[in-house]
């Protein structure tokens, strides 16, 4: 076996199991750039998966099961911003809380689509052209998900409007001084509701794809905590859209050689490598005092007039 | 006349404490959520048939229960008036036994575990007879001589049924591999495709699974190939793709169990040596990827053509071996094991000697692997 082919399926391995982490992620980069943390990734994305696969069983159609999954992803990040924006209740509480809510919620009203197949899953596409460069082509442009396809784009785009646009620099603002902003003529409030909420749905969808892609089915709990490691993601991608998909790639790629490697690593060492350099990288560029980008005003509540 | 509606009050009311008396009310302590698809569904599928069957029996269940925290789950159902509990993991182990002591006039009992008391049994259905035939089947199978075998955890369960399936891999295609991959979870749906993906690429064309979702048998099909369920009806996951497996029925042992707790036969005096290990012969587990379908119709052909020269048998398919061994398998009193010796592990140490069948002990605390396996094997004993 060449060397050709592991890094074709690494690459392809990464991009797969990546797609969900890579849209959690970006959505919780909005959420967080506007100064609100979501713990809640976990329990929206579960939802999400519920709804994506309820939905495309009864109609059929896969894409109004993503459809459904991000309106219910958005409606489940509303009760989260509603209790840490308006009623400015501590944002860790509330987003844990939604994360359980969200379990709890899933596992009782799944339990009559337990043990059913998908009988439409999500389709898969190939770009033309692309998907003829040796390597990267079969890698990358080749059968995946469109989902994935438009994860990647999504990325770029909102990439540019966070830094080249004046929603972005509102966002960004924000997130790094309300009072600020505020006083610039900035609706904090507003701004804030939406990029929670956009965070929602972008998780919304996230879980969908677990639910009619990567895994056509349901079962209680099936996020299996990936909600978590989206929350890590966000600080590893250092709050940067396109950082994002850099860092989701190598988790990916890493999660996937955990396997691939077992015949000569002790699979315990392979299983904990991903995270246990999520942490390094988060080590070193601390010691470096590179500054990572958090914004300043994460995890503080908003109250107009005081600083 | 009213001595006699007096008397005849007592004796009603007399009647009414003795048929309370016999009501029982059995809690049940799980580790997942019931909508696992896996290991607590069917518990919990079994409770609800018990449940059904019997007026006298009233069940409770608590489920998603994080292992070392049963104690004060017990400590509950007992307040609620539960008369039995059963426990069903593993780890729950310690902590019925405590409370099995703290609570003398409750009966338990746990699943999985060795440890037992006055008042605390314990069950267990156990695959390994059916594991080894869907060995001789996926044997017949590999193109590639290659097998995956997505597992959970590197304990001694896993490992006898790794070793029993090789054992049958290895009996009709003496060349052929069995490559394991661990996840370190009972479940962890991408974790299970990641191994499987990574055994794909490896060039691993048949595929078995023990964890509790059915995420192997639908990424096997996905890429065309086939693959042996566990635990719950995976059939209607891919129709096509899947070729047998292995279901439970915890229902057969509730019901002897309550039944026997019922008529008085298992009291809070003697449990200490009630251990049921039940198999095929009792009807606790049954070959096939759905209720009543042993084997895939679509594999049939197939495994009929598949031929091999057995030792025992002569030339025979694969299909007729296994319809063979597993009728042994069904015979109370049984022929055949798939341990029957010489066993050797894949170090060459003689693990079970010429012509003998490994004892429960063997079994249960099996950590070597058969020749065959390849691939990480945690607990390995050296030679």
């Amino acid at each position: 076996m060449g060397w050709e082919s592991w890094i074709v399926d690494t690459l392809r391995r990464a991009l797969a199991y990546g797609t969900p982490l890579l849209w959690g992620t970006l959505g919780e980069i909005y959420a967080e750039r506007s100064g609100v943390v979501n713990l809640g990734v976990e329990g929206m994305m579960i939802l999400g998966a519920l709804a994506a696969f309820a939905v495309a069983q009864s109609t059929g159609n896969p894409w109004i099961g993503i459809l459904a999954a991000a309106v219910v992803g958005g409606l489940s990040a509303l009760i989260h911003a509603f209790f840490s924006i308006t009623l400015r209740a501590n944002q860790y509480v509330s987003g844990l809380a939604l994360t359980i809510f969200g379990l709890g919620l899933s596992g009782l009203l799944g339990t009559s689509w337990v043990g059913i197949s998908l009988k439409n899953p999500l389709p898969k596409a190939s770009i033309p052209g692309l998907k003829e460069i040796p390597i990267l082509g079969p890698a990358l442009f080749r059968d995946h998900s469109y989902l994935t396809y438009i994860g990647l784009f999504l990325a770029a785009v909102l990439w540019f409007v966070l830094y080249k646009t004046r929603w972005g620099i509102a966002i960004r603002s924000v997130g790094e001084s309300p009072a600020t902003a505020d006083a610039m003529g900035i609706n904090v409030f507003a701004v804030r509701y939406l990029c929670v909420i956009f965070g929602g749905v972008l998780a919304g969808v996230a879980g969908g794809f677990l639910s009619v892609e990567y895994r056509p089915s349901w079962t209680e709990g099936m996020t299996a905590g990936m909600g978590w490691i989206v929350i890590a993601l966000t600080i590893f991608a250092a709050w940067d859209p396109l950082q994002a998909v850099g860092g989701v790639v190598l988790f990916g790629a890493l999660y996937h050689l955990a396997y691939r490697l077992q015949r000569w690593f002790p699979p315990e060492f392979l299983k904990l490598m991903p995270y246990a350099f999520a942490i390094l990288v988060l080590a070193v560029a601390g010691l470096r005092k590179v500054r990572r980008g958090a914004p300043a005003a994460l995890g503080l509540p908003y109250v107009r007039g005081q600083r | 006349m009213r001595k006699l509606v007096l008397l005849l009050g007592i004796v009603l009311l007399m009647g009414l404490v003795a048929l309370g008396a016999e009501k029982i009310k059995a809690g049940f302590i799980y580790v997942g959520p019931i909508g696992d698809y896996g290991w607590t569904h069917a518990h919990d599928l079994a409770r609800r048939i018990v449940d059904e069957k019997f007026d006298w029996l009233e069940t409770v269940y608590v489920e998603s229960v994080p292992e070392g925290q049963e104690g004060a789950i017990i400590d509950r159902l007992v307040a609620q008036g539960c008369n039995v509990i059963f426990t069903t993991s593993f780890g729950f182990m310690d902590g019925t036994l405590e409370a099995a002591m703290r609570y003398p006039d409750i009966i338990f009992a746990h699943c999985s575990g060795f440890k037992r008391y006055n008042n605390m049994a314990t069950y267990m259905a156990d695959f390994y007879q059916v594991y080894y035939l869907n060995g001789l089947m996926a044997g017949a199978l590999t193109k590639t001589g290659k097998v995956g075998y997505v597992a959970a955890h590197p304990i001694p369960e896993l490992k006898r049924h790794i070793n029993a399936f090789t054992l049958g891999v290895r009996e009709v295609n003496p060349d052929a591999e069995v490559h394991v991959r661990w996840i370190y979870s009972w479940y962890d749906p991408a974790a299970a495709k990641e191994a499987t993906e990574a055994l794909i690429a490896e060039g691993c064309d048949v595929f078995a699974f023990t964890e509790d979702s059915p995420t192997v048998v639908q990424v096997a099909a996905e890429n065309g190939l086939p693959s042996f369920a566990h635990y719950s009806p995976m059939l209607k996951f891919a129709p096509d793709y899947v070729v047998s497996g292995q279901l439970v029925h915890w229902e057969k042992i509730y019901e002897d169990f309550l039944v026997k707790v019922h008529e008085g036969l298992y009291t809070t005096e003697n449990l200490a040596h009630v251990d049921y290990w039940w198999t095929l012969p009792q009807g606790a587990v049954e070959l096939g990827a759905d209720f009543g379908v042993a084997i895939n119709p679509a594999w049939e052909d197939e495994l009929k053509a598949y031929v091999v020269d057995h030792p025992i048998f002569g030339k025979i398919s694969v299909y007729e071996l296994v319809m063979i061994r597993h009728s042994q398998f069904g015979d109370p009193g049984i022929t055949f094991d798939p341990f029957q010796g010489p066993v050797y592990d894949r170090k060459g140490v003689l693990r079970i000697p010429k012509g003998t069948w490994p004892s429960y002990e063997t079994l249960v605390t099996m950590q070597w692997a058969v020749e065959g396996v390849v691939g990480p094997w945690p607990g390995e004993p050296e030679e």
